[in-house]
Parts: structure tokens; sequence; C-alpha cells
């Protein structure tokens, strides 16, 4: 089966500052990829260009079989592509159920359904309680819990989240997790920029590290997390102590 | 259903507060020139219809979108200008003079619009700004409609040479009771538009626009095309409006209809009344043009009092309270009405991690 989404030598330059070196990757339907790597990596960059907000220096990416590099944000939106954003962009003025209903939008001209697949999509977020309270007024594990809402209602294909844990406490976090996995059950394709380990680890069937915009490494959580380069670049010498109680490569 | 067996007063009690009012003042506004047939008094109602309904067009671009235009007045002399020309040259009724004008206000916005919506925030501003100036100079310079010294609308006459009044040119001099009413009906138009928009797709777009438009592209919101549709329907509206006034006044010249003070003036209205609300633009029309008025009427006409009387209201305004009247009046209902028990966690949550919003990259 050719994959959902394909990028090929990917490249981006700001003046001087290259933030992504030749990134390449393909992702298949379905699956949850972790991408980790250091502050100033360029995972946003990447995630970026994948979504239209800036166009690649060079390198493709394909996607459900089209070449979308350089196409604007809400035309890889309408092709099932959405984002969330590392910080948040609630819609302050509106409230929590317009928030969605804009996401909702993007597939209906029509108020009800919209409407409907909005409240739908606050139920399985477990934002439903909060529906009329404005953008501005929740906290911000509801505002991250919203933005994840807001994609998830554009009825994606892959959903790119981009630190949608960061900030969050334990039982957020855990919270959160398991959203991530019963959106994928509904058969949504997951890549995730996250930070905290403990939450790529179990849950990313793959992952790849960047590191000065490099790839540096992709495969097997497990093996990730021993690999020399990541530990170095990424993980620290305190992960390698930590590292054997993790459980061990899938038989 | 049980309902139709409520008692009466429990049945009005369900129509809203604002609904009743808001059919009792439309009540008192069809049958006001029939009890006060003072000619000063109509045409202070019709400046009111006016400017009301050039601020609620206004409201759709800048209030709904976020775009702040400071050279709307452009579309109000396309309107006036293009109904104008083709009663004189054409012999053209206004009623086809104004759906051209409109039409022609119209192409005119998605030419401006391509190129300048690119620009935000007070690039924007300043854009439309220029345009109103360059337009006024334009205008002024091509003496096939006027130049400078502007045109007028010949009157209407019957057989014998008088003037007399026509539905069909539009023009009422005997009896000006029809102009009061198609002023409020004009007005009445730009209310149901903003309804509509209010409660459709494209006014959720907008908003979205408004408050982040990056966040709205990522969820599919083409926002070229929103704000487009916003400055089309604003132009269009505006542009019927300004053929109902050169009709009103049979004089118009260019800074008169497209000029820098009218274009503040209109968003002024706006802004007092508040933004991005339905009935904003009409409560800031009700008090700002009596105010115009009056000051006029005992300073003098060079308008140097009304000036400084809107320049304060601008500053009191920014300062005092950002969301107009209609933000005001909330704000007085809400401490009347205590919060909900989750709308006072949110409030209590959300003072405690107020932030400034973040911008991409």
């Amino acid at each position: 089966m050719p994959p959902l989404i394909s990028v090929k030598g990917l490249c981006k330059s700001f003046g001087g500052l290259t933030a992504v070196v030749d990134v390449s990757f393909e992702i298949q339907a379905g699956e949850i990829i972790g991408l980790i790597g250091p502050n100033g990596a360029g995972k946003t960059t990447l995630f970026n260009c994948i979504s239209g907000f800036t166009r690649p220096t060079s390198g493709r990416v394909e996607f459900a079989g089209r070449d979308i590099t350089g196409w604007l944000p809400e035309e890889v939106c309408h092709l099932g592509l959405a984002r969330t954003f590392q910080v948040v962009r609630t819609f302050p003025d509106m409230s929590v159920l317009d928030n969605v209903l804009i996401g909702a939008f993007a597939r209906t001209v029509s108020r009800a359904e919209a409407e409907r697949g909005a409240r739908e999509v606050l139920e399985l977020t477990g934002l439903a309680s909060k529906a009329g309270l404005l953008g501005r007024n929740i906290t911000i594990a509801d505002k991250k819990r919203l933005e994840l809402a807001r994609a998830l209602a554009t009825h994606p294909r892959l959903l790119m989240l981009d630190e949608a844990m960061a900030g969050l406490n334990p039982a957020e976090r855990q919270a959160a997790v398991e959203l991530v996995r019963s959106i994928q059950a509904q058969g949504v394709t997951i890549l995730m920029v996250e930070h905290v380990m403990q939450v790529i680890m179990p849950i990313s069937k793959r992952v790849m590290v960047l590191n000065y915009g490099r790839k540096i490494a992709e495969g097997a959580p497990e093996i990730v997390a021993h690999d020399e380069n990541v530990i170095a670049a990424y993980l620290g010498a305190k992960y390698r102590q930590q590292a054997p109680s993790l459980p061990g490569p899938a038989a | 259903m049980t309902r139709d067996f409520l008692p009466v007063s429990r049945q009005l009690s369900k129509l809203s507060w604002p609904s009743l009012m808001i059919g009792l003042v439309a009540l008192v506004l069809l049958l006001l020139p029939f009890v006060f047939s003072n000619p000063v008094l109509l045409d202070l109602m019709v400046l009111i219809f006016v400017y009301a309904g050039l601020a609620q067009a206004w409201n759709i671009l800048g209030g709904y979108a976020g775009q702040i235009s400071l050279g709307n007045a452009v579309f109000f002399g396309v309107g006036a200008y293009t109904s104008t020309a083709l009663i004189r040259d054409a012999q053209i009724v206004p009623w086809i003079g104004g759906l051209a004008g409109s039409f022609l206000a119209v192409i005119l916005a998605l030419i401006i619009g391509y190129p300048v919506f690119r620009l935000r925030g007070h690039y924007f501003a300043i854009a439309t700004l220029a345009i109103g100036e360059i337009a006024v100079a334009v205008a002024s310079d091509i003496n096939l409609i006027g130049g400078a010294s502007g045109l007028t609308i010949p009157f209407v006459r019957d057989a014998s040479g008088r003037p007399t009044d026509s539905w069909l040119w539009l023009q009422f001099n005997q009896d000006r009771l029809p102009y009061y009413f198609i002023a409020f009906i004009l007005m009445v138009f730009c209310v149901l538009v903003t309804i509509l928009l209010d409660r459709t797709k494209p006014g959720f777009y907008l908003r979205a626009i408004k408050d982040d438009q990056d966040a709205a592209r990522s969820l599919g919101v083409h926002v070229l095309r929103y704000k487009q549709l916003a400055f089309a329907l604003s132009a269009a509206l505006t542009a019927l409006i300004g053929t109902f006034y050169a009709q009103y006044i049979l004089f118009i010249d260019p800074p008169s209809t497209m000029g820098l003070n009218l274009s503040v003036l209109i968003s002024l209205i706006a802004i007092l009344g508040g933004v991005g609300t339905i009935w904003g633009p009409i409560i800031g029309a009700a008090v700002l043009i009596p105010l115009g008025e009056v000051t006029r009427a005992e300073f003098g006409g060079a308008g140097a009092i009304e000036l400084m009387i809107y320049g304060g209201l601008v500053v009191l305004i920014s300062v005092v309270q950002p969301s107009g009247l209609m933000g005001l009046g909330q704000r007085i209902r809400h401490r009347r009405a205590p919060l909900t028990e989750p709308e006072a966690r949110a409030a209590a949550a959300s003072s405690s991690q107020e932030k400034p919003h973040a911008t991409l990259d």
C-alpha cells in the first residue's frame, strides 16, 4: 500500500540558518508516529513545511497520492491533513463550541450538520460540559484539548500534534494519551511531536529523532531509546540508566 | 404540545425581551412620521437610518472580519456617482442605477481587496485610507462626472414643468415621507444581511479570521476568499445607500461622498456602538448622528466642535469600553446576573493565567 504521507529530502533554511536538512520519511495509514528531538531541532519547522505554513526551500511532500509541496494551509486541510499548534491558538472570543464549529465547517456548509459534528467531537474529547465557555476563559489543559478537538472536527486522515501534552499534569496527560489512542482507533493517522518520553514511548509504533534539523534515528521506540546518538543528543546519560526498565523489543 | 396551553404571559416570557424591544422599536419607527410630521425630525431620522446602514455594512468587514477599513466611503461614492451619471447621461432610473453602482462597487472591492488583504492589522487600514484619498483626487479630475464641482440630479417635472414626485425616478420633494421609509427599509436590509451572516458559516469564518488568522487557515478557512466576500458585501450595501443618498440630497461631489471624513464617521459609529454585533451600529448611529446635528446647529456649520467631540469619544471608547455601547450593556447585565458555577470557575482560572496571545513562528 502506498504511504499516506511521504516526505522526500525536505530542507528549509531561514537566511543563513538551516532549520531542516534533507529529512525524508513515510507514514502508513493508521500509524502513530512520534517525532522527538531537543529544542530548536526543527520539529515545528518541519510541521510548518508539511502543513503549508512555510514553503520548504527544497524537497517534496506527498499526501494521499498528491504532491502538496507549497500548498496553502487551508488547501492542505481540505485534503485531510490537520495540525495543532505548540502554543495554543484558541479563538479567544468564541465559545468552545464555536471554536470546534470552525473546524467542522471545513466539511459542510450546513450549520446544523456542523454543530452535530462539533458536539460529537466535544463529547469524545470530554469538553461537552464546557461548550458554552469562551475560548479565553478555559484552563490551559482544556485549551490543549480544544486545539485537538478543533483539528479533529475537520475529519483529518492525518493529524499532526505539536506538543499537545506539554504543560499538562500527569493525570491530564494520561487522559490525553487515552484520547490520542481513541482517535487512532477511529482510523486517524497521527504524527506527534512530544517531549515527554513516558508518553511517546508506549504510544508510538515508530519514533523519529531530529537533531540540528537532521533525522538522526528512526525506528521502534525501544531501539531508538538505546541508540547512542539519540542518548547523546537528546535523552541524556540519565536516560541510559532508566532505559532497561522499558519493555524490551517486541517479539 | 403543551406549549399551546401555556398562559399568554408565559408564552410572552418565552420570547426574549430583546426581541420584544426590537419589535417595539421597529413599530414606533414605522408610526413615528405619522405622529410627528416635523421635517427637521424626519430629516434627522433619515440621516440616522442612512448612517446606521453604512455602519452596519462597515461592520461586516470591520466588526466581524476585524479588517478596519478607512476607505468605505469610496463605495458610497461609487453608488452615488453611478446612479447619478446614469440618470443624467442615459436617462436610466436610479433603481437600475443603484444596482449597477452596487455591482461596480463589488468589482472595485474585489480588485482592491486582492492585493490589500495580504496586509495585516494597521497596514490594511492605512492602505484603505490611501485608496479613499486617491478616489477623491481622481473623481475631482474627471470632468465627465462633474470634477470637483460635483453633479446635481435634475428635478423630475410634470407636463406643466413643475417639479413632481416620482417613485420611478425616486424623487419626493413635495411629500418627503417615502424617503423616510426607503431609508428605513435600507437599514433593515443591512441588518437582515448581518443577521443572516451572523448565523451561518461565513459569519463564523469571519469571526475566526478576526480572532486568529493562522489558526483559521489550519482549520481550512480560505482567509482571502472570505475577506473578499465580506468586503464585497460591505461595498454592495454601502453603494446602495450611496444611491439613495444622492436621490435624497440631489447633489453629490467627491469630498462629501468619498472623503475621509465620511469614512471615519462610518467606522466611528460602528466602533462606538460595538463592533461585531448586530445592533451596535444602529445604536451608534442613534447616538452620534443627533449629537453631530445638535452641535452643528448650536455651534455653527464649520463642524469643529463636532470633530472635537468625535475625537474625544474615540479616546474614551478605546480607554474605557473597547467593545462599545453594546459591550457596556452586556457588562451591566452580567453585573446584575450572578455567574453560573462553571462560568465562575472558568473566570477564576483565567484570571490567574491570562497571558498575551502568542504568534506563529
